[in-house]
């Protein structure tokens, strides 16, 4: 074994004390390393999978906004359909998805937000906890569920292409069954008011099925499908919605009116202002009707998945040269950009988590460098005499960069071990997520780790890094150490 | 033949706010083979002139010729260099590496350089010195397993194991018990008459001093008295 090893080794174990204190801050910070990437890998890799798998596809196209548009719409998730676009040039998109080479399919979508209650019963649930929120996924079934075959029927059937009513997830089905304080039934008739940008909508749609995906998670618990033209009368895409209906000057007089002047001074509103009031209404049924047809050619969203998901960066950039040279204002984007605020509610704990190793980094850095300051003025001694033996200061860089890469194998190996066994501990512990947070974050209910190999190479490169980082300056200190040192007594 | 000459060598020290000037130009020269003691009572300047000898310190004026080369212009790695091909070292405090063992210690400054013994040579050649110190039984021990005179032996074999034109010894007697110290020098003049190694060592001793062939004495950073004994073998 070469000399500086064997010094090395038997320097660590001469020095037990300071060898344990660098030791223990190593292999903690393996074992902090390896289980937080473990962590967010195992929450980052389940979203991913989940989305790709139940949601999002590989490939996520919207009309370009100058607002973040995600499956749930633009900006935020809670009702970002108010500012969402309509996806232009909608069939020449499908033709050009479907067309591209290593594609399994292609499925559009329209998405809403809306409240459900079972029609004829009342709210007997009033814990404020509890929602009847439901988020809507306007469908066309026919090529939907070729797409994302994960949501499996528990009651009924799923959508068929053509019919119209709702397949909602169990836990809104549970939920829902506690708010009206009897168990949904097949066929049974769910009220839904629909949030859209042009109001509230209510439709009153049959319940037709109860599915249970693979890998459940907070999204899942409120998704429903829909036919997709319930879902657009419910966000306002009708034909009527944007028709301008004509005011007359009276009728502008009467809205620019105060209401002391309508009520004060005995004045009165005239019979003939309240005829001439309802003359539009003559016209109210054909426009009510309009309102209440769905613009049939109007989604938002067309989603995909590729043979090869390794390809969906270069199928993506693909696509946006194409919308570019076609002068369509869309854009193709990954799961990531579909998936919204879930992926980005990981990258956010993986930021902090981040940060939180850097401090950590620094604090140990700067242990380490004290201990190992000591230990060098404990060998001044020592490294006199190797400097007057012939030792030139190469050799005396070498020797402390060996001794601190052999402590950091050490111990980081025995933090590896340890990473692994608290990752099983905490497997078997089957710790359930109490919270939607914490159910994003164990990308399902339990908390299922795998370590990367690629992760656990990664922390032991950091872990040797803060040990070379920190032993510079002892070792700046060692280097400054002359063989005269030798010469003087002890 | 000359192997080292002082010129007129002096050596202030910076204390606090004043200066101390511990040697205040000292010429002499030695030949090779001489077994040389450099004596003087503390503050005579003796350890500091060791340390000029060593090349471990530089003088603030004056010339340090080894082997006929100036030492004040070399480069600390030239000066390192120096140190492992021409010099050994004996400390008063052994100044052993106290994770290796006996053999190890020794073996040490073979591994400094490239171009000493390898394999089987350098074992005989480790082993041949570990009995000519008397430390057969001891050759896997570690320093603080020995007692303070088999660490001494440890260190002359270290020293010499480079096959050095020159050792030089600070007070290698001062930690030991008259009769070990006796036996160390016994050991160190044996050396010095089979492999013709010049031994320069510093003690304020007396009867040690006597032993030595050729004596520099030395009174406040002067040489009071450069002279040669009859050779005592």
């Amino acid at each position: 074994m070469p000399v500086l090893i064997r010094i090395a080794f038997r320097n660590l174990l001469e020095h037990k004390a300071k060898s344990l204190i660098i030791g223990i801050l190593l292999g903690l910070g393996v074992i902090i390393l390896v289980v937080g990437n473990s962590f967010m890998d195992t929450a980052a890799q389940g979203v991913k999978d989940t989305f790709i798998a139940n949601y999002t596809g590989d490939i996520f196209v919207a009309a370009k906004s100058k607002e973040a548009v995600s499956l749930f719409g633009a900006s935020s998730m809670m009702g970002g359909g108010d500012q969402t676009k309509n996806l232009p040039y909608y069939d020449k998109v499908m033709a050009k998805l479907r067309s591209t080479p290593g594609m399994i399919e292609a499925t559009s979508q329209v998405t809403g937000y809306g409240m459900a209650a079972l029609k004829g019963y009342e709210d007997v649930d009033k814990d404020e906890n509890s929602t009847n929120f439901l988020l809507l996924f306007g469908i066309d079934p026919s090529t939907y569920y070729k797409l994302f075959t994960t949501a499996k029927p528990v009651m009924g059937s799923l959508l068929q292409p053509g019919q119209s009513g709702l397949v909602v997830s169990k836990a809104t089905y549970d939920r829902l069954s506690k708010k009206s304080g009897v168990q949904l039934k097949i066929g049974d008739t769910i009220v839904v008011t629909g949030m859209g940008h042009a109001g509230f909508k209510i439709r009153s749609v049959p319940l037709v099925g109860v599915v249970s995906f693979k890998s459940d998670s907070e999204a899942t618990d409120f998704i429903s499908y829909a036919d997709v033209d319930t879902v657009r009368i419910l966000s306002g895409l009708t034909l009527g919605n944007d028709d301008d209906t004509p005011v007359t000057d009276e009728q502008k007089s009467l809205l620019a009116a105060n209401e002391d002047d309508l009520f004060s001074g005995g004045e009165t509103v005239t019979t003939a202002a309240k005829t001439t009031m309802n003359k539009p209404a003559a016209k109210a049924p054909a426009a009510a009707h309009k309102v209440a047809q769905a613009d049939t050619g109007a989604w938002y969203f067309a989603m995909a998945r590729l043979k090869n998901p390794r390809q969906a960066p270069m199928v993506i950039a693909g696509l946006n040269v194409w919308f570019a040279k076609e002068g369509i204002d869309a854009v193709a984007s990954d799961w990531k950009t579909a998936a919204g605020p879930f992926a980005s509610s990981i990258d956010v704990v993986r930021i902090v988590f981040n940060i939180a190793i850097i401090i950590v980094a620094v604090v140990a850095i700067i242990i380490m460098m004290n201990t190992l300051v000591i230990s060098v003025i404990e060998r001044t001694g020592e490294i006199g005499t190797m400097r007057a033996l012939g030792a030139q200061k190469g050799y005396v860089r070498r020797m402390f960069l060996v001794e601190t890469l052999a402590i950091a194998v050490v111990f980081g190996l025995i933090g590896t071990v340890l990473a692994f066994g608290a990752v099983g501990i905490l497997n078997a512990l089957h710790l359930t997520a109490s919270n939607p947070f914490l159910k994003i974050l164990f990308a399902g209910s339990v908390l299922h780790m795998s370590i990367n190999p690629v992760s656990v190479i990664w922390s032991l490169v950091l872990v040797g890094f803060v040990a070379v980082v920190a032993h510079l300056y002892p070792v700046s200190l060692a280097l400054k150490i002359e063989p005269v040192r030798a010469m003087q007594a002890e | 033949m000359v192997i080292v000459e002082l010129q007129d060598v002096r050596k202030v020290y910076p204390l606090g706010k004043v200066e101390v000037e511990a040697v205040k130009g000292v010429s002499f020269s030695i030949e090779k083979g001489d077994f040389i003691s450099i004596a003087g009572p503390s503050g005579s300047g003796k350890s500091t002139i060791l340390n000029m000898l060593g090349c471990v310190d530089r003088p603030t004026s004056g010339t340090v010729l080894i082997e006929g080369r100036p030492t004040k212009d070399l480069s600390d790695k030239d000066l390192t260099t120096l140190r492992h091909e021409t010099l050994g070292f004996i400390f008063q405090s052994f100044n052993l590496i106290p994770v290796l063992n006996v053999y190890e210690n020794i073996e040490f400054p073979l591994l400094l350089g490239k171009n000493g013994p390898k394999g089987k040579e350098k074992s005989e050649w480790i082993d041949y010195l570990i009995n000519e110190v008397g430390l057969e039984q001891w050759k896997t021990h570690k320093p603080n397993e020995l007692s303070g005179g088999q660490r001494q032996r440890v260190a002359i074999a270290r020293a010499l194991v480079t096959k050095p034109q020159i050792v030089l010894a600070d007070e290698p007697t001062a930690n030991l018990d008259s009769a070990t110290g006796t036996q160390i020098l016994d050991l160190m003049k044996r050396i010095n008459r089979e492999m013709d190694t010049t031994f320069i060592f510093s003690t304020h001793d007396a009867k040690i001093v006597n032993l030595a062939d050729h004596v520099v004495r030395l009174k406040d950073g002067l040489v009071e008295e450069n002279v040669r004994q009859e050779r005592k073998d």
